[in-house]
Parts: structure tokens; C-alpha cells; sequence
């Protein structure tokens, strides 16, 4: 499969910044830095609910892991920031893969309550365990990005763009190869992958891991860049909010998920003179795109369609055969 | 421990678990008869409490009028919530698209989208603050039984639940419409084969889940005094624990389930401080989900 990263859609991304840094606003930076954030989010999200099946309601709490990390070693222990940047995505690959070797051996609709009552667990953690995170004060002051001497709202948002770039690439390797498909294989149908000789649980464990690890990074470009964390905003809602970027987009597509991601930040931003109109309109993006795209905005290209499209454009290839 | 204290906690703890047993049953009814988890009945238990509300802030009429509309409101609630979030998914009508893993997510997430809509409007119109509610309504008189304290919450939860859980068995067993619920439940082919109307029945079964859980919010609405958008989430959570604890499809266990949930959270209070409360319930999930996967009370033959 010759599947490459979509220039085009990166290219569309990256002038997408330059045009919202030409309004020399930091509102539209921030604007920016929190779409890219989400972007990763919803990639890593997708590697596990789009292409390996598993509906994960939790994911939040590893984005939120990851950001209390970053915070907490930066403002107790003055680590820089390129050293509580790997630590964020480790420390959240870690916990995602603690919890995850019992709740492996569950599917369906028994995983997606599992990863609720997870992500619910590290919820009440992060709210009641006062002497580590200072419970819903939340952690305040926390340093911006700093690297070799260089800081400031646009260097932060190259950062930021560095990461999702390389998370999107990640990503989009292990979707589209081997791996993704013994990951799709999995979603289809995980007995018969056992007995094809997939060994399930490991796969299931490393995609989490990674998905889990992925949103660590994104958790501490997050803490780093809006200087102030608490854990309302890694609570349930923004799993679900997470999960419709996805499943608007469209699951299993690693394009669709980046276009979900940017609708579903950019718009409520839009009706932000609305008020709280913006939880509404996710919700109802949500509702409207089950039900009149049920394969999200941009849909996963099935194999067979790759294939197909493949030997049409084959030298010599005879159209009528397909 | 002072074992005052420790019945105390225990009455307190069934009253709530009684409570979580409504919210379950709601949700068990629907996942037997569909498959599917309904992640909006946190919002109809939310909408009982203001529709409730609305009614006592308007016309302040006695409270048994003001519960049975409440119930007719829950039913009204239910019936809207399957139109809307659920039939447009039920495309096909044989069992295997019925009962599809697609159709089990595609609804898990519309009702998920559903759940979110109502909620936010709520804080539209109401603000996510806590409501006033007229001092008359409170069921929070303190009645002395012996050594320990009960108010009159306690009392009518106790009795609303009993009366709601016999009403609910006689629906079940003693009318035809209880009778076509149980037969799509076991076998939606079958259930059509016999001429069954399986859409009447899946309506059925929304209308009288929704009616407990709007009962339920009502009360806890006026036993704790304390009716807001959000509080929906938390009984939803707990009752879904204890669907799962049960075995899903379980009404016995469900609703035993939902006891034990609420004796031991009430319980733990007296251990340790209230906002580690909820790590009870979580722990009772993963633990269920850990070692009896098919949940404590549930059948062997359900699988997913």
C-alpha cells in the first residue's frame, strides 16, 4: 500500500497557521496551539478506536496525566522543557499500560466502560489528591516553552507543529503498514486474529501504549503553552469530545481525524459570542454526522478500494477485469 | 466502629442504593432489549428533577401529583429520546443488524451526542448552578428511629422504590406489552415470527425505563435538595456499574448490585474524606470486569 502522508493536507495546516500568526493576535495563537494539540489527540485516538476497534472514553485522563507531569516537574523541580516533554509521554505510556494489561482481555462495550471507569479513577486522583496536584486549584504558573534560548507564543506554536507532525507521521506508519492491518484485523474480528496467529494482547497493548504516550506529549505541550492546568479540563467531556473529533472525521482515518480535530475546536471558537452555545454545537456535529455520515467526513479507504485503484492505474491493465 | 454510626451509614447507603437500582433498571431493560448502552439516561434522570421543579415552582401542588407527573413526563422523555436517538439507527430490521456491533456504537454515540445537547441546554436555561427549591418540598424532616436518625426522604424512597419495582414486575409479567418486551428481548426473529410488533415493544421498554429514572431524580433531587444540569452524570455512572456488576441483562442482579454500591460508598464516607467517594464505585467496576466478566449475578450465555 502506497499510502503517504497527505501533502496537500499538511501544506493546508501549516499556511492555516501562518495565516491565524498574520493576525499578530495571540487569541488566534492560541487558537492555533490548541487546535494542534487536539490534532494529536485525536491521531492517537484514532490508532487505537479507529484502526485496532478498542472505544476508548478515557483518553482524556492519559492527555491529562501527561500534562500534570510536565507541570509538576517543571514548577517543583525546574526541569526544562525538553526534558518534561519525553517525561510527560513516558509517565502517561506508563500509566496507560498499567492499567491496560487486566483490561486487554475485555472487548467491546466492556473495554469502553473499563477505559470510563479508568479515566474516571485518575479524574478523582488528580481532584483529590491535594499535597501532589493541588487538587482543583489546579497548578498555576507553569513555564512556557523554552528551548535553546529561544521562547515566546510563535516559537511555541513551531514547537507544537514539530510534535503533531512527528506524532501524525508515527501514527500514520502504523496505520498504514503490516502492523495497521493486523490492528484492523483485530477490530474486525479478534478471535479469528488469534487463530490467523496475531498475537492479540500484545497488539492491543502496544497500540494502547502508544496512543497513551502520544497524548503525554500532547498533555505537556498543553500544560506548557496555557500556563495553567486543572483537572476539569481532562475530565470525561473532553474524552467525549475527543472521541466526536474522531468519529466525525471519520473512524480508521487518520485524515479525517485531523479534519475533525480542526472543525470541532474551530467552530465553537467561531460561536464563541454564543456562549455556551459550544458544547451544543459539538454535540450536535456529533449527533448529525452519525447519522448522515456514518463513516465520518473523510472515510477509511478500504483495502480492497486501494487495490482496485492500484491495478486501474497499473501500465496495461485491462479495465473491464475490475 | 460505633455500630449507631455504622446502621446509620447503611440506611442512608440503601436509600441512595435504591436509587442507583431505578437508574439500573432503566438501562438494563434497554440493553436487553436493543443491546446497546443509553448513555442519555443520566439526562432523564436530570430532566425528571427540573421537570419536577418547573411544576413545583409553578402550581406548588401536593407532592403525589407532583411524582406521578413527573412519571408521565419521564415516559414522554423516553419516547422522544428512542425517536430521536435511536430509531434512525435501526435501519434494518433482522436480528444480526439489530443487535450489530455498528449499530451498538453508532447508538452509544448518539445518545452520547443526545446527552450532551440536553445537558448544555439545561445550563442554557437554567445556568449550571444549584436550584432553589421551596422549603416545603424537601423531604430532609428528621424522623427518630430508636438510636438512629432518618428523614422522611428516606421513607418515601423507600416506598416509591418498593411500589416502582412491584409495579415494574407486574408490567413485566402480567401484560402483554411486559410479555412482547420479554420475548424481543430473548429473541427479536422470534418475537417477529409470533407477531410481535418489536418497534412497540422497544418503545415500551424506553417509556418505562425513563419513567423510573425520572422518578428517581426527583427524589434525590428533593432528599438532597440539590438539582443542577450536571447531576445526571454520577447516579448515570453508578447505575451503569451496577448493570455491569449484575450481568447486564440481569434485573436481580442489577438492582442487588446497585445496593451493594450504595451501602459501601455510604459506608466508605466513614473511612475516608467524601471526594474519594467515588473511587468505591470505579474500583467495584474494574474489579467486576477483572474477575467475573460476565458480572457477579449474570448468565453464562451472555456474550459480547
Amino acid at each position: 500500500m502506497k499510502a503517504r502522508l497527505n501533502l496537500a493536507l499538511v501544506a493546508g495546516l501549516v499556511l492555516l497557521l501562518i495565516g491565524l500568526v498574520a493576525f499578530k493576535s495571540s487569541y488566534f495563537d492560541q487558537i492555533a496551539i490548541t487546535t494542534m494539540i487536539f490534532v494529536i489527540l485525536s491521531a492517537s485516538l484514532n490508532l487505537i478506536t479507529g484502526s485496532a476497534g478498542l472505544l476508548s472514553l478515557g483518553h482524556a485522563a492519559f492527555f491529562g496525566v501527561g500534562a500534570y507531569t510536565a507541570a509538576l516537574l517543571s514548577t517543583r523541580f525546574g526541569w526544562p522543557f525538553w526534558l518534561t516533554l519525553p517525561a510527560a509521554g513516558a509517565m502517561a505510556a506508563l500509566v496507560g499500560a498499567v492499567v491496560a494489561v487486566p483490561t486487554m482481555r475485555l472487548t467491546s462495550i466492556y473495554f469502553a466502560v473499563a477505559t470510563l471507569g479508568i479515566g474516571e479513577m485518575i479524574y478523582v486522583t488528580m481532584l483529590n489528591w491535594v499535597g501532589l496536584t493541588r487538587g482543583p486549584m489546579g497548578v498555576r504558573s507553569i513555564p512556557g516553552i523554552t528551548l535553546f534560548g529561544a521562547e515566546g507564543m510563535v516559537f511555541s506554536m513551531v514547537v507544537t507543529a514539530a510534535v503533531m507532525l512527528a506524532a501524525l507521521w508515527v501514527v500514520h506508519r502504523l496505520m498504514h503498514s503490516y502492523y495497521g492491518n493486523s490492528l484492523r484485523a483485530l477490530r474486525e474480528d479478534d478471535a479469528c486474529a488469534d487463530a490467523m496467529g496475531i498475537d492479540v494482547g500484545r497488539l492491543k497493548l502496544q497500540s494502547f501504549g502508544v496512543a497513551c504516550c502520544l497524548a503525554g506529549f500532547a498533555g505537556a505541550l498543553f500544560a506548557h503553552t496555557t500556563g495553567f492546568i486543572s483537572p476539569e479540563s481532562f475530565r470525561f467531556g473532553e474524552s467525549i469530545l475527543v472521541l466526536s473529533m474522531v468519529v466525525v472525521g471519520g473512524l480508521g482515518s487518520l485524515y479525517g481525524s485531523v479534519i475533525g480535530a480542526v472543525i470541532l475546536t474551530v467552530l465553537p471558537e467561531l460561536l464563541r459570542d454564543l456562549g455556551s452555545w459550544r458544547m451544543i454545537t459539538v454535540g450536535g456535529v456529533l449527533f448529525f454526522s452519525i447519522l448522515f455520515l456514518p463513516r465520518g467526513l473523510v472515510g477509511e479507504v478500504s483495502a480492497i478500494d486501494l487495490i482496485r485503484r492500484q491495478i486501474r492505474h497499473a501500465p496495461g491493465a485491462s479495465r473491464a477485469a475490475w | 466502629m460505633d455500630p449507631t454510626v455504622l446502621l446509620q451509614q447503611v440506611v442512608n447507603g440503601l436509600s441512595i442504593g435504591l436509587v442507583y437500582a431505578l437508574m439500573a433498571i432503566g438501562f438494563t431493560l434497554i440493553f436487553g432489549v436493543l443491546n446497546v448502552v443509553n448513555f442519555a439516561h443520566g439526562e432523564v434522570y436530570t430532566i425528571g428533577a427540573f421537570a419536577g421543579l418547573l411544576l413545583i415552582t409553578a402550581a406548588k401542588p401536593p407532592l403525589w401529583v407532583v411524582l406521578v407527573l413527573v412519571l408521565l413526563s419521564g415516559g414522554l422523555v423516553g419516547w422522544a429520546l428512542e425517536r430521536i436517538a435511536f430509531r434512525p439507527f435501526r435501519r434494518f430490521r433482522d436480528e444480526a443488524s439489530l443487535k450489530s456491533k455498528a449499530m451498538r456504537e453508532a447508538t452509544l454515540l448518539s445518545s452520547l451526542a443526545v446527552s450532551i445537547i440536553v445537558r448544555e441546554a439545561l445550563e442554557l436555561k437554567f445556568s449550571g448552578e444549584m436550584q432553589t427549591i421551596p422549603q416545603a418540598y424537601l423531604l430532609q424532616n428528621p424522623i427518630q428511629l430508636g438510636p438512629i436518625t432518618i428523614t422522611d426522604g428516606n421513607l418515601i424512597i423507600f416506598g416509591l422504590s418498593a411500589v416502582s419495582l412491584g409495579a415494574l414486575q407486574f408490567v413485566l409479567y402480567r401484560t402483554h406489552i411486559g410479555l412482547a418486551i420479554r420475548a424481543v428481548s430473548n429473541n427479536v426473529l422470534g418475537a417477529q415470527f409470533v407477531g410481535i410488533n418489536t418497534t412497540r415493544a422497544i418503545v415500551a421498554t424506553f417509556v418505562v425505563g425513563s419513567m423510573l429514572g425520572a422518578i428517581a431524580g426527583i427524589m434525590v433531587g428533593l432528599y438532597q435538595g440539590a438539582i443542577f444540569p450536571q447531576m445526571g452524570f454520577e447516579p448515570g455512572v453508578k447505575a451503569f456499574v451496577a448493570m455491569v456488576m449484575g450481568g447486564l441483562s440481569s434485573i436481580p442482579g442489577a438492582v442487588a448490585c446497585a445496593l451493594i454500591l450504595g451501602v459501601s460508598e455510604s459506608v466508605a464516607t466513614q473511612f475516608f474524606s467524601d471526594g474519594w467517594k467515588a473511587l468505591v464505585s470505579y474500583s467495584f467496576l474494574l474489579v467486576t470486569l477483572w474477575f467475573f466478566p460476565s458480572g457477579i449475578f449474570g448468565s453464562k450465555k451472555e456474550k459480547m
